[in-house]
């Protein structure tokens, strides 16, 4: 039995300690969505934040993690909610509320990774510039993040309004 | 008598060629209901299989229930075009005359809940069956109502969900309410064909004038339940006791099964191998126990060599030299004047061959698939499909059974840009398989080789184009010559293996669906100012078919503007050519060529929009080689469902390197009425941004034998670094009535802008696609 952290709960789990975290989430603990996008740490779709740092959770069996904190599209509010102590506006980290206020998605497969790689950049730089989005989306993990709609102008626009969205959250 | 039970005398209306029936009172409930009637004189019409909605009963349009909200079914699917939530409510809520609020449901693509059938594409061309169900029920509505106020017809008005005549004003919801209406209107067709079902008769629209709904800028209630994580996507379906299956497909596309490899009992304690002809899977309960217990047995699995393809590097010179063009019947497109005379008597001539690969659907996500078939033999299958009537009736040919054994589920996944409009994309028919030969459920997931290696591909095209310029530099003569195997093969690729029944191979006289072996022109000449024109389409085989003893070879699909990409890049190109032949700036010459106005207004707002510089090509800066920088502008423009294009790129090209950039790239367009300005601004960006994709990195590899695009890192993407400045200019003309279609077009006409801006930039023609270093470096050397 591995013990993990996924979204602030314990979990533990029957799946032998090679298993891809990607198929422990979606398979036994019910969080669905990374997605499956290639199983090789190409595209992004599985992306989760372990500890502070996105990671593809196709390649990282849970027996590298134990114990570490994995946070998924599904715990994203409460991770907002517990680290700045401002509210989660209708259940939603504000990465989430831009992308729907910017309508961001096309088909939407990819964008579970978009926001989580868009949660680690402005967690770690609230102002990013456009050059910053694009490297963070593109050359900081171990591949880009691909989305095959081509929705890359609406990813910029929904980066931006995230940061002004949680800046002014901070403010009050 | 109790009121709830009575059963009022049925009162038959003629409602503009429907049929209105007030059948009883329901007590507090209430309901108008729009059903079909399929028109007995058509020749196709014929009534839908057993699980379908069944025709003449309630429910299968628009229901407007009695607490005023109202309920839409289309047998369309969303893959990100979001228009069945945003566009479809848009149009019903105008037609009824009811506030977008009040258009509460969406039902789609279940076979067993939606009415119509048919592709998903060509989306708001395909909405005008809602919009005339629409039309007829708001008609009935008035009937309703005049009846009710005790006036004529003409005196009752229907506005935001309230119907007033007489001085009397009543909701919708209230008119309907006690009693249950029921609407049957005229439906042609047939529900499991490639098109699906039509709705019939011309009941009146109300005039684009009076919108208040369409073209306003209505979000998408389904990105929402997305982005927080509700949405069941179809990777997420899960049932009882389902098994996971991985599919080890051949070692080529002619290769047969030799012996099927068996999996190690120790290791993989849960796994089975299962062999149907030349399918081979691995079957598991845990999910990753499949996954490794498949690489194992494919390791073991042995199959006949085959080779029967030209190469990818070949495929060029096949085209040109290897294939007979005269075996099958060419087919004409525009064709006017005299086009050799005016070409002999051409004071300028330019000729050119043009060359579009085979490119890739390549969803993200791999397509994935979950069958439950049940002892009785009847079918459910939980997938993702732009056409599920369609892939039920290939799911029954396949299994010989019934249409009215299979029913189709829907749910949202990855989009693959017409790869599913014949119905499979591929995994559906192997889960279906699966489950019958283990009586379990089974969830079929490809992997990232399978979804690259097993599915159809946007088809190839080799084009000559001549034009012949007059003393005055003006076009004198237009010659096109398309050759290319057909857009289209539907068969489910498992069937094939497992050597079951199938649409059958795309031959010359195959009838059924898109199946025929045929080239037209999809790309509707646009510069009508031209005398002489004649414009020719060759049509072969595709490529490999016939040589591979499972009759599969390069299996073709169409893809995103499909044809017309491969026309159009190679017009469009030339056409840029022959500006610079006849030393004229490209958009003014293309200004120069077209008649019609709406062309003539989006070309001057792209000069402005686009910060274009009028001169002619190439750049007096030009240069194609060394390790400066060098800049240049292109054009393009397309004519598609009724709107009117045009695009310009500016792009960098770094000559020694062949590294190409794009810079900026602008898209104006004039699409008629626009139904959602946000909708479409956010379609035309990832659109363009997906052409500048396919123009610089797409190019489908494959050897003697396979495929060999197998993953990322050999099929290329555009990243998010590459993005260009993009510049969305939509214009509005509601005047012209047509809605406009805005999901295709857009990245068609990214590759030949940016191929006249390399030329601009470099002075050397760019006559294939991608543009990517390697081809880049020859080009200039050329």
């Amino acid at each position: 039995m591995v013990a993990l952290k996924i979204n602030g709960a314990v979990r533990e789990v029957r799946s032998s300690p090679d298993t891809p975290l990607l198929y422990v989430l979606r398979n036994e603990l019910g969080v669905m969505t990374p997605k499956f996008g290639c199983g090789m740490a190409q595209c992004g779709a599985c992306s989760v934040l372990l500890g502070d740092e996105e990671v593809r959770a196709c390649v990282t069996p849970v027996s590298a993690i134990e114990g570490q904190e994995v946070t998924t599209v599904e715990g994203l509010a409460d991770r907002w909610a517990k680290r700045t102590g401002a509210a989660a506006r209708d259940g939603l980290h504000p990465v989430q509320e831009a992308w729907i206020e910017e309508q961001v998605p096309q088909c939407g497969i990819c964008q579970y990774g978009m926001m989580i790689k868009v949660t680690e950049l402005l967690e770690a730089n609230p102002k990013p510039t456009d050059a910053d989005i694009k490297a963070a989306l593109t050359t900081s993990g171990p591949s880009p993040h691909l989305c095959r709609c081509a929705s890359y102008a609406a990813i910029l626009d929904g980066a931006h309004r995230a940061a002004r969205i949680m800046a002014e959250a901070k403010g009050q | 008598m109790s009121g709830a039970d009575v059963i009022e005398t049925v009162e038959t209306v003629d409602i503009h060629g429907a049929t209105l029936s007030r059948r009883a009172f329901l007590g507090a409930g209430g309901v108008l209901a729009v059903s079909l009637g399929l028109v007995p004189s058509r020749v196709l019409a014929q009534a839908p299989p057993g699980n379908s909605l069944p025709p003449a009963k309630a429910g299968s349009w628009i229901e407007i229930r009695h607490d005023g909200t109202v309920l839409i079914r289309t047998g369309k699917c969303d893959f990100g075009q979001s228009s069945i939530f945003t566009a479809y409510r848009q149009i019903v809520a105008e037609e009824l005359g009811v506030p977008i609020e009040a258009v509460t449901t969406v039902v789609t693509g279940d076979t067993d809940t939606t009415p119509d059938g048919g592709g998903t594409f060509g989306l708001l061309r395909g909405a005008d069956n809602l919009r005339k169900a629409a039309a007829y029920t708001r008609e009935a509505v008035i009937d309703v109502a005049a009846r009710r106020f005790g006036v004529a017809r003409s005196a009752v008005t229907v506005s935001n969900g309230q119907v007033s005549g007489g001085g009397r004003t009543e909701s919708y919801g209230s008119l309907v309410s006690g009693r249950d209406f029921q609407l049957t209107i005229p439906v042609e067709g047939e529900l499991t064909s490639f098109f699906g079902l039509r709705v019939a008769g011309d009941p009146p629209f109300k005039p684009a004038s009076a919108y208040t709904i369409v073209g306003q800028p209505v979000k998408n209630p389904i990105l929402a339940p997305k982005i927080s994580g509700e949405a069941t996507w179809v990777g997420d379906v899960k049932l009882p006791g389902m098994l996971h299956a991985r599919v080890i497909h051949p070692a080529t596309l002619g290769s047969t099964l030799v012996s099927a490899g068996k999996v190690d009992a120790a290791q993989f304690p849960g796994s089975r191998v299962v062999v149907i002809g030349n399918l081979v899977a691995v079957v598991a309960p845990d999910e990753w126990e499949a996954i490794q217990a498949a690489d194992f047995v494919a390791a073991e699995t042995k199959w006949s060599e085959w080779k029967g393809l030209p190469t990818h590097e070949g495929l060029f010179d096949h085209l040109r030299e290897k294939v007979d063009w005269s075996a099958l019947p060419a087919s004409k497109g525009k064709s006017s004047g005299d086009t050799t005379a005016a070409s002999a008597g051409a004071a300028k001539r330019h000729e050119g061959t043009y060359f579009f690969p085979y490119m890739k659907h390549a969803p993200i996500s791999p397509t994935v698939s979950l069958a439950d078939v049940r002892a009785d033999g009847s079918v459910v299958l939980h997938t993702h499909s732009q056409n599920p009537q369609y892939l039920r009736m290939s799911i029954a040919r396949m299994l010989g059974r019934p249409e009215a054994d299979v029913v189709v589920r829907t749910y949202p996944g990855a989009s693959h840009f017409g790869r599913s409009n014949g119905g499979n994309a591929g995994s559906e028919d192997e889960a279906v398989l699966l489950s019958r030969e283990l009586g379990r459920p089974v969830r079929v997931q490809w992997m990232r080789p399978d979804d690259m290696l097993w599915s159809t591909s946007s088809s190839t095209m080799m084009s000559r184009i001549r034009i012949g310029l007059d003393a005055d530099g003006r076009i004198a003569s237009y010659q096109s010559d398309h050759h290319g195997p057909p857009m289209q093969d539907d068969r489910p690729i498992g069937a094939i293996l497992a050597g079951l029944p199938t649409i059958g191979a795309p031959t010359p006289d195959n009838k059924l669906g898109l199946q025929r072996v045929s080239m037209g022109i999809s790309d509707r000449w646009v510069y009508d100012a031209v005398e002489n024109v004649a414009e020719a389409c060759h049509a072969t085989y595709q490529i490999g078919q016939r040589e591979s003893p499972l009759e599969i070879g390069l299996r073709d699909h169409s893809m995103r503007t499909p044809i017309q990409f491969q026309q159009n890049f190679p017009r469009e190109t030339a056409i840029s050519e022959a500006a610079a032949l006849a030393g004229t700036d490209p958009l003014q010459f293309r200004i120069d060529h077209v008649k019609e106005e709406r062309f003539k207004a989006i070309l001057l707002r792209l000069r402005d929009e686009a910060g274009w510089e009028t001169r002619p090509s190439p750049s007096p800066q030009a240069q194609s080689s060394g390790t400066a920088v060098v800049r240049g502008q292109g054009v393009s423009i397309m004519f598609r469902d009724n709107g009117y294009w045009a695009c310009a790129a500016q792009v960098a090209v770094t000559p020694d390197t062949g590294e190409v950039r794009v810079e900026r790239i602008t898209t104006v367009m004039d699409l008629g009425i626009v139904v959602n300005p946000l909708q479409l601004k956010r379609q035309v960006q990832a659109g363009c941004l997906m052409g500048v994709s396919q123009a610089l990195h797409e190019e489908m590899a494959f050897d003697e034998g396979a495929i060999t695009s197998t993953d990322w890192s050999s099929y290329p993407i555009l990243t998010m670094e590459e993005m260009p400045e993009v510049k969305v200019v939509i214009t509005a003309r509601p005047e012209v009535g047509d809605y406009g279609q805005g999901s295709e077009s857009a990245n068609a006409l990214a590759a030949p802008a940016i191929a006249a801006a390399f030329f601009d930039a470099t002075g050397k023609p760019a006559r294939r696609l991608p543009l990517r270093p390697d081809y880049v470096k020859a080009m200039l050397t050329a």
